[in-house]
């Protein structure tokens, strides 16, 4: 298979063109899992435990049953019986309006036996706290990562500081919320997901009903965002597949927001405690951090210490320790943006220690040649050089201040299958079983195979979010670009080939003197035949034009480096922190579409302010409840609080397609932080930075 | 119970028997089909339901956007109802182009719902739609995946287009010319007529009143929003004469149910208060304000309410009547707002008495108002601490001064002990200083998720200030206030 053409012979890569998706979104026609309705179709809802830690000792239904409109109810729905933490699935019931689900979940009797628990990091990881699971201590073992010798290391390091960051658990919240719509058709499961992972999701639920494959399907034309909540296979469609199989109907089953809130994952919090050595000149000669975070009852809570820079010798011991929550799942760059605000933070210590500029510093101890471009490109339009050198030094209280960070990211493409039909009015369809997130992927499966077959991006049509379509996996880990679109060009390349090896017939010239483009078929050299796209088919006949392609080296790469520059405000008088401006500079391999690649960057950096500055989990003490589960009381960045953003895209269309979703929102709370402390001459090492922390520390400043 | 509703639902006249208490996402989505409209929260704060709901005023149609997931049904008689279906043309229009060709789209769950609230702000300011007018419209919307830049550059393209309008003074004369352009569907221009046809036929008599009232729905769907179709309420919003502003003497009486967005509006209200535009801003989104009533703020009796807190330092009064609002010879009660709160939510108040109006004298030109809040996000969020002042001088004698404050007791606050020491006193540091000190007496924050103690006895402190460097800059420098501090 051959390489990507050269960015200039491109005529729709690496362009800015709009989604062929974008006018069902913008007139509502587009339908989600949500939207989704068959006639007879039941409402579903769970019922989640009330309490973080209890044996179910007894679930009375009799009085859920006897509420009119009730079709379906089980009450078997926890495997073990011992529930781990509030929310936790423990009942479900279908009924023939969603108006009386509220009703009927509150019309089951469930009697508790309620168990001591545990809630948050730190208080769980002390010897007499509660135990999550009877046998096994809260503190996992550690895992343990060592580079060269940090005993040599601090030992020729002229400078060592130590230091403690804190990181709170963020939660994905998609604004289409987790769930099914599913029916029977026979004794096979058709369900409509809102997922990640059509064909993840298959397989997943396959095995917890013990179904063979190909008599379950999962579909996902459209959902609402995921963010790595949606990966998986849900307990809700199980839920939701046994209330339709006991009904006899379809049943939608949805989560509230609250259920959303408790259950379906969250980015684990974090607690590093970091020691790091440097020589005068400005070389970090050793790297030790320890650290803890807690992915609920599930694991999964590394800190990717140290991040970015390169450091020869490092020792890491990591902690997962369980708490009375929900497990976590993967949240955009999981393990990143934990560590780079502990990182980019010490980075900034260091380099004040030494007497250096942040910049220098970094540019020192960075050994990634694309980001060492990028950090002078970002520092050039941010306006770098115009930062205080001296913190706190504006006059009156309210303050300014610059700091930046860096961004990096490792998986590229894997395995994705497509496949391709070609019919002789010219009509085009293209089959992959990945699926869109909003992130465009049905947008560059259409620009890939248009750019390769030379037509236009709305001659394609695209059929993706079903798992009879061709295997694809699940997007996530920023792998969908560059998993898919190899898999694309192949599959059209090949479409190309046979084309060509039938036209080269008819005119009787050699297949490599046929050229595709601009919606013609061309003969090259002496022949200078052309005929139409649509002629062209034409000479299939009756036939169609089916080929399967797949996912190959050599058209994507992984690795991935990027860098953020912020300027922010902050009030003294009351604490608040007003991000003014975010420079970011995306590396971006080969671009499929500046216009969604630009609004990946964007978002991945509203949500790193919205960490930096708002989200947090809370729970009451006392009862082991989430008290934020909605969005009056967890916060997420609005348009009011949106910055300005440059965002700078890094071509490097020699290196193929990468993954750029993730990146962005890696380094937006250090470089936040490093703002506020050059803006009021204190460190805030815990996220969020809310106003009460900012006034705290200025207070503990002045003491 | 239920109520049979007749009202417009984009271009069709529908006529149905509903719960009035039920929800208009529920009956969208769930009875009617028109998925578009979207749930992300149902609780008011993403943005996601929103739809237009337009009504017949003496001015021609007047379109607001409100969030369909806190309206009750039996409301929308009567009225026109615009969901994103009904936006649709043959074509994009330039809102959903804009949309498209700035990739302000990701997911797109949120978009149908920006789509509505950007063509209103179309009809709402046609030639003169700006900037700040897109931030506003779009302030109510939560969006996860784009990050909102998109979206604020489609709200520059829309603009451009909006260039080729003439500047006109209403909605209905901005409605007209979107619809010459081919912005607006055509139906709009009969909307008028049929509304007339229709609103001549009385609610029906589902309407009985009981004691469990709605006014905006804004809390009450929060707190108790499942039970509410299943019971019988009183939608007081049938009852217009519980709503506007007028003046009586050297006094304002404001309507029950004048929502948060009205009551900024109005230019009585606006030289009472000069400011009330900028502190409404603070207060909950769009959508909300243009459906949460003074009325329902004050029975809520949260300890953060930002009316309350406004109205209290305004010394108003509220009339209460017993039973219906349309009875005649009902008994009227008059009390102070300040002597209304007893507790934590506990009101001098019986469960069928309504609160009527809302009085409060007429600021003399001596006299100057100010409203701070403080919360974590700045916009569309509840306060952590909120405090408003009204006072007035003479010769640098405080004549008259009344304090409140929020979110620092279980009730909303009035320093009366603070205000009474700084009455007849000199406006000046120490004396600040010391009602400062009996002011952090009269609170009792406690810790809780919008800030511990101690952060809102800090804030209290900085509001309590904030206020007399704001009112009196050439009196009280940052200097002096820094000096305060410490
Ligand atoms: C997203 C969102 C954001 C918000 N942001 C803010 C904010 O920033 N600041 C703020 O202060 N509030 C905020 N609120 C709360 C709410 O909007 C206000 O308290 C509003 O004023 C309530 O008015 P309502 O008409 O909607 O009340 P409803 O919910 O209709 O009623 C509230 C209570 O008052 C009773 N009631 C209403 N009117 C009367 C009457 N005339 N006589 C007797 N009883 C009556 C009802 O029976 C009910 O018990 C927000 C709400 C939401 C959903
Ligand atoms: S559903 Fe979120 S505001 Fe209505
Ligand atoms: S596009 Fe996904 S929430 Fe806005």
């Amino acid at each position: 298979m051959s390489k990507w053409k050269p960015l200039e012979k491109m005529k729709i890569l690496g362009k800015k063109y709009p989604r062929i998706d974008g006018a069902e979104k913008v007139t509502g026609r587009a339908r989600y899992t949500y939207d989704q309705f068959k006639e007879g179709m039941l409402y579903g809802a769970i019922l989640g435990s009330r309490y973080p830690a209890a044996k179910i000792v007894k679930i009375d239904d009799s009085m859920v049953w006897s509420l009119p409109g009730v079709k379906a109810v089980l009450t078997d729905v926890h495997p073990t019986g011992r529930v781990r933490y509030v929310g936790e699935e423990i009942a479900a019931v279908a009924a023939t309006t969603p108006e009386i689900l509220g009703e009927a979940l509150r019309l089951f009797r469930v009697e508790y036996e309620k168990l001591p628990f545990t809630l948050y990091l730190e208080e769980a990881m002390k010897d007499e706290a509660p135990r999550v699971f009877p046998r096994r201590s809260n503190v996992n073992k550690p895992r343990i990562r060592e580079e060269g010798n940090v005993e040599q290391g601090f030992a020729q390091a002229e400078v060592v500081l130590e230091d403690t960051f804190r990181t709170q658990v963020q939660i994905q919240t998609p604004l289409e919320s987790h769930g099914s719509m599913v029916y029977w058709d026979g004794d096979e499961l058709i369900i409509y997901d809102s997922t990640q992972a059509v064909h993840g999701v298959r397989e997943g639920i396959a095995k917890m009903l013990d179904m063979p494959l190909h008599k379950v399907r999962v579909i996902c034309h459209h959902m609402g965002g995921g963010f790595g909540s949606k990966l998986q296979p849900g307990i809700y469609t199980v839920i939701a597949a046994r209330l339709a199989k006991q009904a006899n109907a379809p049943v939608r089953l949805m989560l509230d927001r609250q259920l959303e809130f408790l259950t379906t994952g969250n980015r684990p919090d974090s607690l590093s405690r970091i020691k790091m050595g440097a020589k005068r000149d400005g070389t970090i000669t050793a790297f030790f951090a320890k650290t803890y975070g807690t992915a609920g009852i599930g694991n999964g809570a590394g800190v990717r210490l140290p991040i970015v820079y390169s450091i020869p010798n490092v020792r890491h011991e990591h902690h997962d320790v369980y708490t009375n929550a929900g497990a976590a799942r993967p949240f955009r760059a999981p393990g990143c943006p934990q560590a780079s605000f502990a990182m980019e933070q010490m980075m900034d210590e260091m380099a004040e220690k030494l007497g250096m500029d942040p910049l220098q510093f970094r540019l020192k101890n960075d050994s990634n040649p694309t980001r060492q471009k990028e950090w002078m490109i970002g520092a050039e339009r941010f306006g770098w050089h115009r930062r205080k050198v001296t913190p706190a030094s504006d006059p009156g209280p309210i303050k300014r201040g610059m700091g930046l960070g860096a961004s990096i990211w490792w998986p590229g493409g894997r395995g994705t299958k497509a496949s391709m039909k070609i019919y002789s009015d010219g009509s085009v369809e293209v089959f992959c079983g990945t699926q869109d997130l909003g992130t465009g992927t049905r947008t560059h499966i259409a620009a890939v195979a248009a750019e390769e077959l030379g037509l236009e991006l709305k001659q394609i049509k695209v059929h993706i979010g079903d798992s009879n379509y061709p295997r694809s996996g699940a997007s996530g880990g920023s792998t969908t670009s560059p998993s898919v679109a190899p898999a694309i060009k192949n599959t059209a390349e090949k479409a190309r080939q046979e084309l060509g090896k039938i036209l080269a017939e008819h005119w009787n010239v050699s297949p490599e003197a046929i050229i595709f483009s601009d919606g013609y078929v061309i003969a090259s050299g002496e022949a200078k035949q052309r005929l139409s796209w649509k002629e062209a088919c034409g000479l299939l006949e009756t036939d169609v034009l089916e080929v399967h392609g797949e996912w190959s080296e050599g058209l994507s790469s992984s690795g991935v480096a990027g860098c953020q520059f912020a300027e922010v405000e902050v009030d003294t008088d009351t604490g608040k922190i007003r991000v003014l401006r975010i420079v970011a500079v995306a590396d971006c391999g080969l671009i499929l579409d500046r216009l969604t690649t630009e609004s990946q960057v964007n978002g991945g950096i509203i949500q790193g302010i919205s960490y930096a500055l708002f989200e947090e989990r809370l729970f009451d003490p006392q009862t082991g409840a989430m008290v934020n589960p909605n969005f009056e009381t967890y916060k997420i960045v609005g348009t009011m609080e949106t910055p300005e953003i440059e965002v700078i895209l890094f071509d490097e269309p020699e290196r193929g397609v990468i993954g750029i979703g993730e990146p962005p929102t890696i380094p937006t709370s250090g470089a936040i932080a490093n703002a506020v402390y050059n803006a009021i001459g204190v460190r805030i090492k815990s996220l969020p930075m809310t106003p009460d922390k900012v006034l705290q520390a200025l207070a503990n400043q002045k003491a | 119970m239920t109520t049979s509703i007749r009202f417009l639902l984009n271009d069709q006249e529908m006529d149905m028997t509903v719960p009035p208490g039920l929800l208009v996402l529920d009956l969208l989505r769930h009875h009617l089909e028109k998925t578009g409209t979207k749930e992300g929260c149902k609780e008011g704060d993403c943005g996601a339901c929103t739809v237009l709901l337009g009504e017949l005023t003496d001015s021609g149609m007047h379109y607001r956007p409100v969030t369909s997931c806190l309206l009750p049904a039996g409301e929308i008689h009567g009225k026109h109802l615009v969901t994103v279906e009904g936006l649709n043309l043959n074509h994009l229009t330039i809102v959903q182009e804009a949309i498209v060709n700035e990739g302000a789209t990701q997911c797109g769950f949120c978009t149908p719902a920006i789509v509505v609230s950007l063509t209103y702000g179309l009809m709402e300011k046609g030639a003169n739609f700006d900037d700040e007018d897109v931030k506003y419209v779009l302030s109510g919307h939560l969006c996860r995946c784009t990050g909102y830049a998109s979206l604020l550059r489609a709200g520059k393209l829309i603009q451009q287009k909006a260039h080729s309008l003439t500047p006109s003074a209403t909605q209905s004369e901005n409605i007209l010319q979107l619809i010459e352009k081919g912005i607006l569907p055509s139906y709009f221009s009969e909307v008028p007529e049929k509304l007339k046809r229709m609103a001549s036929i009385p609610p029906g008599n589902g309407h009985l009143p009981s004691a469990k009232f709605i006014a905006g729905g804004t809390d009450i769907y929060v707190q108790e929003g499942e039970s509410l179709p299943d019971l019988a309420v009183t939608l007081l919003n049938l009852f217009p004469e519980m709503k506007g502003i007028v003046q009586k003497g050297k006094n304002l009486h404001i309507g029950a149910l004048t929502t948060f967005e009205e009551f900024a509006a109005h230019p009585l209200i606006q030289k009472a208060i000069p400011r009330i535009k900028d502190y409404m801003l603070l207060n909950a989104s769009l959508q909300v304000r243009n459906r949460a009533t003074i009325g329902g703020n004050i029975v809520n009796a949260s300890p953060i309410a930002d009316m309350v807190i406004l109205l209290l330092a305004l010394n108003a009064e509220l009339i209460l009547t017993e039973t219906s609002p349309t009875q005649k010879d009902k008994p009227m009660r008059r009390i102070r707002l300040r002597n209304f709160y007893k507790g934590y939510k506990k009101l001098d108040k019986s469960p069928t008495e309504l609160v009527k109006e809302i009085v409060f004298s007429i600021p003399e030109p001596d006299e100057q108002i100010h409203f701070e809040k403080v919360s974590k996000r700045r916009h569309l969020d509840i306060a952590s601490v909120n405090s408003a002042i009204r006072i007035s001088l003479k010769d640098n004698i405080i004549n008259q001064i009344h304090l409140s404050m929020g979110g620092v007791a279980p009730i909303p606050l009035y320093l009366s002990q603070t205000c009474d020491y700084l009455s007849g006193k000199e406006l000046n540091l120490s004396n600040i200083q010391e009602a400062m000190e009996i002011a952090q007496t009269e609170i009792s924050p406690i810790s809780d998720i919008r800030g511990s103690a101690e952060y809102k006895r800090l804030l209290s402190r900085n509001l309590f200030i904030a206020h007399f460097c704001e009112l009196f800059p050439d009196q009280f420098s940052l200097k002096d206030l820094l000096n305060i501090h410490g």
